[in-house]
């Protein structure tokens, strides 16, 4: 069954519709990716998802239940959680500090907020130190975010989305940056999350989109132009057209 | 015990002995004032200058019922706390809504705000004048008109305010705090809600305020219009940057030296606040973390010096 669907989800920036009539099925357990050139409206459709803003028009549904312009807040302590674009951590926090706040706020009970230790949250460490392992950080914990490596902070990125174990995970370009050896490691990564998460997945790097994807989205000019299992999707002449430019990966 | 907290308590112990006791009780009530600030200044990293709405608000609301209904020191430390967490929820209310330069020119024009409405309203705060005659009622046969037994009631306040304070920033919502302060957009998109944290930031920074305020109120036996005015925001901020605002004893820090400096100095030489002046560009410039950073690197490089 479909865990997340939009219905006809339209975004319009003044004149500009950067999402435009989206009507996206994302089932359970799956690895759902969403390519589509720059400016396609991918990562205005994970800020509508996330609810950073609200749809213009249309409806989300999260597990058939609306979840249309709740805000952004809300939307972690539902279970779905996304990384971004453009590293987005918590610079002067160690690295087991950025994951326990993400933990922290998916945690049922805040029970002590004013007064306890933080260390007397035993769940919410374990689970913090579970999603650091999850990205071979686990090592690291106690160093500064500021002082890693980019390919870490990408890494890292991705743990705080995991620290809220959330049941639906939204990746924006994970690789996006990394080196050729850093994006083998990140494939592994995403493949290692397969199964135990539902995920969609938005990628440029093909390499990646063609080995962990389940279905692939295509977007161009803020619409859905195809949709399908990699193979389909490489064949796909109007995908060729709009993305690949002709030199299909 | 930490050395930092052995420091603070040879500080209460010692300072009576080398200054007034009044001067003394003036430092501990500005920190605790610096205390309340620094939550929101160097935890959650927001820029009020408006404090002096909620230190205000609680000297006068306190100080007239100390004067008029004649309660007893412990309801006005009550209600002073109360009125600075009710007014602190009031405009922070309005003010968490916008962030950057217009949180900023909001918590001012509330202040001025509030300092209008208390310069207007003569009747009950006298205006220019300020309202005079707040007692400092005995309280279980303590006198505290004795400026000592003042002083040492003050003090206690003093030591529990950074208790309280110290289990404030080291429990989950000082991380929390900081998070938003670190990167306020990826701790939304983890799930917290940061207007209403900065509002709850707010509401606790305010209560440490009216207590001051009240403390403040009692030490004088005045609620001067300059307590709810602009200077006094701008002081305790300036106050705590130059004590260093990146941790939790720079506000205590810089307070000292504020109080101190404007009470010896000042006597000497009437344009002291231009030594402030030259110490508040030092800081900008040299040492962002204030005397605290100072201090931390003068003795970093001279253990660096003893090993060559």
């Amino acid at each position: 069954m479909a865990i997340l669907e939009t219905q006809n989800l339209i975004k319009a920036f003044g004149a500009l519709a950067a999402v435009n009539g989206v009507n996206l099925r994302i089932e359970a357990g799956t690895v759902h990716s969403i390519i589509g050139p720059n400016g396609a409206g991918k990562t205005t459709l994970f800020n509508l998802l996330t609810g950073v803003f609200p749809p213009s028009s249309g409806r989300i549904l999260f597990d058939g239940r609306d979840i249309t312009g709740t805000p952004a807040h809300r939307i972690a302590h539902l279970g779905l959680a996304r990384s971004f674009q453009r590293t987005n951590v918590f610079p002067a926090f160690s690295l087991f500090d950025n994951v326990w706040v993400a933990a922290f706020a998916c945690n049922p009970s805040w029970k002590g907020l004013l007064w306890r230790r933080p260390d007397q949250y035993p769940e919410v460490a374990a689970r913090a130190r579970a999603a650091l392992a999850d990205v071979g950080l686990a090592d690291k914990a106690e160093v500064p975010a500021r002082q890693i490596s980019h390919g870490e902070q990408r890494q890292l990125e991705l743990a705080i989305a995991l620290a809220a174990a959330p049941r639906l995970l939204l990746l924006d370009e994970p690789a996006a940056g990394l080196s050729p050896e850093e994006t083998r490691r990140m494939i592994a990564l995403v493949r290692s999350l397969k199964g135990r998460y539902t995920i969609v997945l938005i990628e440029h790097k093909m390499d990646i989109i063609m080995t962990v994807s389940d279905r692939i989205s295509a977007m161009h000019f803020g619409s859905l132009i195809a949709e399908g299992s990699p193979a389909e999707i490489q064949r796909n002449p109007e995908v060729r057209r709009a993305y690949l430019g002709g030199v299909a990966a | 015990m930490s050395r930092s907290t052995l420091a603070i308590l040879a500080a209460v112990v010692l300072l009576p002995l080398v200054m007034r006791h009044a001067l003394g009780s003036e430092i501990w009530i500005f920190a605790i004032f610096g205390l309340g600030l620094n939550l929101l200044l160097g935890y959650t990293g927001l820029l009020s200058f408006g404090q002096a709405t909620f230190f205000g608000s609680a000297a006068y609301v306190a100080g007239w019922l100390l004067k008029h209904l004649g309660i007893n020191a412990f309801a006005a430390l009550g209600i002073g706390v109360a009125v600075g967490a009710a007014s602190a929820a009031l405009v922070g209310y309005l003010c968490v809504q916008r962030s950057g330069l217009y949180f900023i020119m909001l918590t001012f024009a509330l202040n001025q705000l509030f300092y209008f409405v208390a310069y207007q309203w003569t009747s009950v705060t006298g205006g220019e004048d300020g309202m005079p005659g707040v007692p400092r009622p005995a309280f279980l046969g303590i006198d505290f008109k004795d400026p000592l037994h003042y002083y040492v009631f003050v003090s206690a306040l003093f030591l529990g305010s950074l208790w309280i304070m110290r289990r404030i920033v080291g429990s989950p919502l000082g991380k929390i705090l900081q998070a938003i302060r670190e990167n306020e957009l990826r701790a939304e998109a983890v799930g917290y809600d940061v207007a209403r944290f900065k509002l709850l930031a707010f509401v606790i920074a305010g209560a440490f305020s009216g207590l001051a305020g009240v403390l403040y109120a009692m030490l004088f036996g005045i609620v001067p219009l300059e307590a709810i005015g602009f200077v006094a925001s701008g002081n305790v901020v300036f106050a705590t940057l130059i004590g260093g605002s990146g941790s939790l004893y720079g506000p205590i820090i810089g307070s000292f030296l504020f109080i101190w400096l404007s009470e010896s100095v000042s006597t000497l030489w009437a344009r002291w606040p231009l030594l402030l002046g030259v110490a508040f560009v030092a800081v900008v410039l040299f040492f962002r973390g204030g005397v605290v950073e100072a201090w931390s690197r003068f003795w970093s490089w001279r253990s660096s010096r003893r090993k060559i």
